[in-house]
């Protein structure tokens, strides 16, 4: 690989290259920046040219150009500083904007797979704090060195022009501060983070073990024993960060040691010049004072430079993303069925379907479902059981692990297509997925809805509404459809929350349901009665139930609902364990009675019957 | 209005003590090299320049300015170097002092929303006082120190541009207090518009997986650009106004120097004037302003460390309640009751357990049950004295023979006068989620007893069940457990916990539903230990939902909580 394409290969020439800046903008920025800089140089210059001349005593008249010239240098640093502060945040802004939108793209076609594979958490941190930390990166590092680079590179080429040498030393001196200081400082910041890494999570655990259980440690005892751990991982902590730390202070003393011998180097030959005659006397102030103003714009780079460090790190965390493989190809063959609408009335059809995320182990095998409009099924079964995977393998959100998925119109005698040949968009109306931690958005209750059917109008909003059991709800929210939810939809108590929820999933007007745990963090009785509402079909406002409205199958763990489900299945060990009609389960499986037993016993532990236990 | 130096973090932080003193010595040392620096340049300019002197003739002020910058050079090593040990060294004593308090307060200092501030606080939160600590600390002292000394060598060579300097001096904070609150409240709005526009994009992405199982994923791809748009919009309006204060301060300070300097040179043409003197001010008039222009620089990184060690003062400046100091007596012959026990738990309306009594005899199994959020696990916390109860108290009553005592008896004795170390040492307990430190087994097996044998671990391990976790563990005791060791299930956890418990010879053991997370089996093996724990004559103390647990009681005693407290109070 050739230097120049390893370069574009770095991560962080890539974040720059995706952050896409305008180059007219980057020049006006570099532009301001370096004549905001040339400005405080130029003040000391002309200055140091205005006294000198002045010494000597000529008219006034004569100092009248410096004496403006001085003046007006004074001023435009600050205005010129001023708008390069607000050009180069433009910059980083407009980059940051530009790749947020590419995530939220990339990650919309990524496969899905690879988008589970993230915690919520994590994702919101690459696509939040890590893209900030790259708008610092522009803001902070990157155009910085750009106008130390050509305010240095100015100064020393104008000095060049008065005194050959002077520029020559005043160049090397800042270039030794531009280019040799900097990197050291980030090779102290690279070594603090490598080195402290391992200490830094020791000690991070063990003061969330301290904190998470203080009260057990303090009754056993063990409290002295862990806070006398916690310092000594301290004290090696801090020899590490102190190990990494030296380079950062070479690199000060260097960048000092570099401008000031650079002042002392430039006057040291203006005078041997000066006694050559090969320089005005005025002129050996200004060959003096122009390196010592100079020294300011490069001084700075060390701490920038920790700045590349730092941005390296959540560069490659966005690139991560940015490189998240696209979505599974259409599958090789006679391709996707084109529907143009949602299928209507369809009826699932599952045979010895095994579900499962790629590239792991099947979490359940050989299931079969026949899911014919209006019926209503119930996933039962012990946590980690895979009921969250067969939802998502019914939704064809995940590709089937084995066996066959199909989607039959009701009347449709031809081959039934799978749901994979279906157009996603299509799919999603035909098959609607609702999790259990579904997201409800921050903004109003309409647009909450309306993310299901865009432009959907108020009547039909307030009838799903009615529909999942919120029909008082426009009247009594604060400002009806138009109340806005909070962040994550703070504000929502439990059962609303989900209730609306299922709303929005009717809303799509898919004939199947497919619903994750609709009563999870609910309590017992608002859950029971949520799950027996979407059962016995209430939200579909149609009290008659079976056989009409559409397919629904809810994942559930409370069971005492499920009387009125069409089937109830019990899933456990990977497979289907039991199914039938909860009162047939209750008769004939075992495992359903003892879950049933165990969860009506649960509430069932009253006050009155515990007395009655005590007392015999 | 936060304070440039909090005085309570040279009293918490020793180590921040020495740091200011030698910054401070650092400070002096840079203002006088300085001023010796401008005197030497504006010399040799002079000299040459006007009198015509040659180099040789220089040489003695030009080595001395050789020294001089090796001197900035070596105060600038030292500056940085010494700058971040103390950071460390004060992020670290802070820290040791926050775990330390909070050990003294038990776990009323993590309820609620305190326990993850608490963990955001010692493990990243007082790393920002570094950026306070090596980028702003330094330049207050140098303001405090280079800008007056400076100004008074200016004074010395030149009144009327000392005069200029002294005038213009103030209005740099003056300045920056007025920009900065006319800004103020034109940015709080805006920041709350920022922050809902910028929010609104990583709502999106939140609900990224939603959109797609709604089949609605691209069409909001607009909005995230809009959304972008729209917050980049703002914010620059934001900082259009937030950057006025640099721009007057920056315009201040360079102009000053300008008007300074063209004083001087109109000066020098009269004659009122000499050069050396001009340029010695010259070189000057900058640096008395710099400090205080890197002072506005590094404000806002001491802001963020102010305020995380502010929120260590907080936790710093709590009382701690105040200690017994009665040794406990031997709690095999003593009962151990709680008496109209409640606590109201900040953010709650009402007493979570209410008006609650319980008797603890040696020799007895006594079950608290009842609904979850009761206030049963609370409860447990005020019997251990981890706790103060709002109202009530935990007594320990001294019997002849383990009997509650009759009257005429000894005293009962309040918990709270009981010296604690003596009072835990007979005690065990496994709380509902019980800790791993992070370690091998056998150090989380020994947490209570660091001295146990292995044929004491052996025994408490069958005794629980956790012979059987023990077997299925690659390293068996060996193994690493914790923070990026193996994982333990809910069930080995419970487990191991009990383990840990029964290794103590304690007369008062307390297991919050020790047998969640247990099979069938396994329970079996916990039931007849408690059996047999009672028949040793300890007391036990169950939290139990299961009807296996409940039935193996003495006594069953219900938990309740109160009534809302609060009627008719605007919701």
């Amino acid at each position: 690989m050739t230097p120049s394409a390893r370069l574009r290969r770095h991560p962080l020439a890539r974040v720059v290259a995706a952050l896409d800046p305008d180059p007219r903008r980057v020049l006006l920025a570099v532009l301001t920046g370096t004549l905001a800089l040339g400005s405080a140089v130029a003040l000391l210059s002309t200055s140091a040219w205005l006294i000198s001349r002045a010494a000597q005593h000529p008219p006034v008249l004569h100092l009248q150009v410096a004496i403006v010239a001085t003046r007006a240098f004074g001023i435009s640093r600050g205005v010129l500083r001023y708008a390069e502060r607000l050009e180069s945040h433009d910059v980083a802004l407009r980059g940051v904007a530009r790749i947020r939108e590419q995530l939220y793209r990339r990650l919309a076609d990524a496969d899905p797979v690879v988008v589970a594979g993230l915690r919520r958490g994590d994702l919101l941190a690459r696509v939040g704090a890590d893209v900030d930390t790259l708008a610092d990166l522009v803001v902070r590092t990157l155009l910085p060195f750009a106008v130390a680079l050509t305010t240095a590179t100015a100064s020393a080429v104008l000095l060049a022009v008065l005194l050959p040498g002077a520029g020559l030393v005043t160049g090397a001196g800042l270039a030794v501060a531009a280019l040799v200081a900097p990197p050291l400082a980030g090779a102290a910041a690279r070594r603090a983070e490598r080195e402290a890494a391992s200490a830094r999570a020791e000690l991070s655990a063990e003061a969330l073990a301290l904190l998470d259980g203080v009260g057990e440690l303090t009754v056993a005892g063990a409290v002295r024993g862990r806070l006398d751990r916690l310092a000594g991982l301290d004290t090696e902590l801090a020899r590490r960060l102190d190990h990494a730390a030296r380079p950062a202070a070479a690199a000060a003393a260097l960048s000092t040691a570099a401008t000031g011998l650079a002042v002392v180097g430039a006057l040291a030959l203006g005078v041997r010049a000066l006694e050559a005659g090969a320089l005005d006397p005025v002129l050996l102030a200004v060959v003096t004072l122009t390196p010592l103003a100079a020294a300011e714009a490069v001084t700075a780079l060390p701490a920038a430079a920790t700045g590349l460090v730092r941005a390296r790190a959540a560069a490659e965390r966005v690139l991560d993303l940015l490189d998240a493989a696209p979505g599974a190809a259409p599958a090789p063959g006679p391709g996707p069925v084109l529907v143009a609408d949602p299928v209507l009335d369809p009826v699932l059809v599952a045979s010895g379907l095994d579900c499962g995320w790629p590239g792991r182990e099947p979490a359940l095998t050989g299931f079969d479902l026949v899911l014919p409009p209006g019926r209503r099924v119930a996933v039962v079964g012990a946590s980690g059981g895979g009921k969250t995977t067969l939802l998502l393998t019914l939704a064809g959100l995940i590709p089937p692990a084995g066996g066959t998925l199909a989607l039959a119109p009701v009347d449709s005698p031809g081959p039934a297509p799978s749901l994979a040949d279906l157009d996603p968009a299509t799919a999603r109306r035909t098959v609607s997925f609702t999790a259990e931690d579904a997201h409800v958005f921050t903004t109003t209750v309409r647009e909450n809805l309306r993310v299901a059917r865009p432009g959907c109008p108020d009547e039909d909003l307030v009838d799903a509404l009615a529909r999942a059991g919120l029909g008082h709800w426009p009247q009594a929210l604060p400002s009806g459809l138009d109340t806005m939810l909070g962040s994550g939809g703070a504000g929502l108590s439990g059962g609303e929350r989900r209730r609306l929820l299922l709303a929005r999933s009717l809303l799509v007007g898919a004939g199947i349901l497919l619903l994750d745990e609709p009563g999870e963090h609910l309590d017992p009785a608002t859950a029971d009665a949520l799950v027996h509402d979407v059962l016995s079909g209430h939200p579909d406002g149609n009290a008659a139930g079976a056989g009409t409205g559409p397919a629904v199958v809810v994942v559930t763990h409370r069971l005492a609902p499920l009387g009125a489900a069409d089937e109830v299945i019990l899933i456990g060990n990977g497979r289907v364990l039991a199914r039938g009609t909860h009162e047939w389960l209750l008769r004939h499986s075992l495992t359903y009675r003892d879950a049933w037993q165990a969860e009506r016993g649960a509430e069932g532990a009253t006050p009155d019957e515990f007395g009655e236990r005590s007392g015999g | 209005m936060v304070r440039p130096l909090d005085p309570r973090l040279l009293r918490h932080a020793r180590a921040t003590r020495g740091y200011v003193v030698l910054s401070a010595v650092l400070g002096a040392l840079t203002a006088a090299l300085v001023v010796v620096q401008a005197l030497l340049l504006a010399q040799v300019i002079a000299e040459a320049a006007a009198d015509g002197e040659p180099l040789p003739a220089l040489a003695a002020p030009l080595a001395g300015l050789v020294a001089v910058v090796l001197g900035r050079t070596a105060v600038a090593w030292a500056a940085e170097r010494f700058g971040h040990r103390a950071a460390t060294a004060t992020v670290a004593q802070l820290r040791a002092a926050v775990l330390e308090k909070v050990a003294a307060l038990g776990p009323a200092a993590t309820d609620g929303d305190r326990g993850p501030a608490l963990a955001t606080l010692t493990t990243r939160g007082l790393d920002a006082l570094e950026g306070y600590l090596v980028r702003y600390l330094p330049q207050l002292l140098l303001a405090a120190t280079v800008t007056p000394g400076v100004l008074v060598v200016v004074l010395r060579h030149d009144t009327i541009a000392a005069v200029t300097i002294a005038v213009t001096l103030p209005l740099v904070p003056l300045f920056m207090v007025l920009v900065g609150l006319s800004t103020q409240q034109a940015a709080d709005r805006r920041l709350r518009t920022m922050q809902r526009l910028g929010g609104q994009v990583l709502d999106l992405v939140a609900g990224l997986p939603t959109l797609r199982a709604l089949g609605r994923e691209h069409a909001q791809a607009v909005r995230v650009r809009e959304a972008g748009d729209a917050y980049r919009r703002v914010t620059m309006l934001t900082l259009r106004r937030a950057f006025l204060s640099a721009l007057v301060l920056e315009s201040l300070t360079t102009l000053s120097v300008a008007l300074v300097a063209v004083g001087i040179g109109l000066r020098l043409v009269y004659g009122d004037l000499d050069l050396e003197t001009g340029l010695t001010v010259l070189i000057l008039a900058p640096e008395v302003y710099l400090p205080l222009k890197m002072v506005g620089v590094h404000y806002h990184a001491s802001v963020d460390g102010l305020a995380a060690a502010a929120g260590a003062f907080a936790v710093l400046e709590t009382p701690v309640p105040r200690r017994g100091t009665t040794p406990c007596p031997d709690l095999l012959t003593c009962s151990v009751a709680l008496v109209a026990v409640g606590v109201v738990q900040p953010g709650r309306d009402r007493a979570t357990p209410h008006d609650l009594d319980v008797t603890i005899a040696p020799g007895r199994i006594v079950a608290l049950t009842g609904r979850s959020g009761a206030g049963k696990s609370t409860a447990v916390q005020v019997l251990l004295g981890l706790r103060a109860p709002d109202r009530g108290r935990v007594t320990v009553t001294p019997t002849a023979d383990g009997a509650p005592a009759a009257d005429g008896a000894p005293a009962p004795l309040d918990l709270a006068d009981i010296d604690a170390p003596s009072w835990f040492a007979q005690l065990a307990w496994v709380p509902q989620r019980p800790i791993l430190i992070p370690g091998t087994v056998a150090e989380n097996l020994r947490l209570a007893r660091p001295g146990a044998g292995d044929a004491d671990l052996a025994a408490a391990s069958s005794a629980t069940g956790f012979d059987a976790v023990l077997r299925e563990l690659p390293d068996g005791l060996a193994t690493r457990i914790g923070s990026g060791g193996h994982g333990l299930s809910a069930g080995q956890r419970q487990r191991l916990a009990l383990a840990r418990a029964l290794l103590s010879p304690a007369s008062l053991v307390i297991l919050d539903e020790p047998t969640a997370h247990l099979d069938t089996v396994t329970e079996q093996v916990v039931l007849n230990t408690v059996r047999r724990l009672r028949s040793e004559g300890r007391a036990v103390l169950l939290v139990a939902h299961r009807r296996a647990l409940v039935a193996l009681a003495d006594d069953v005693v219900v938990v309740r909580a109160g009534e809302p407290a609060c009627s008719g109070a605007p919701a």
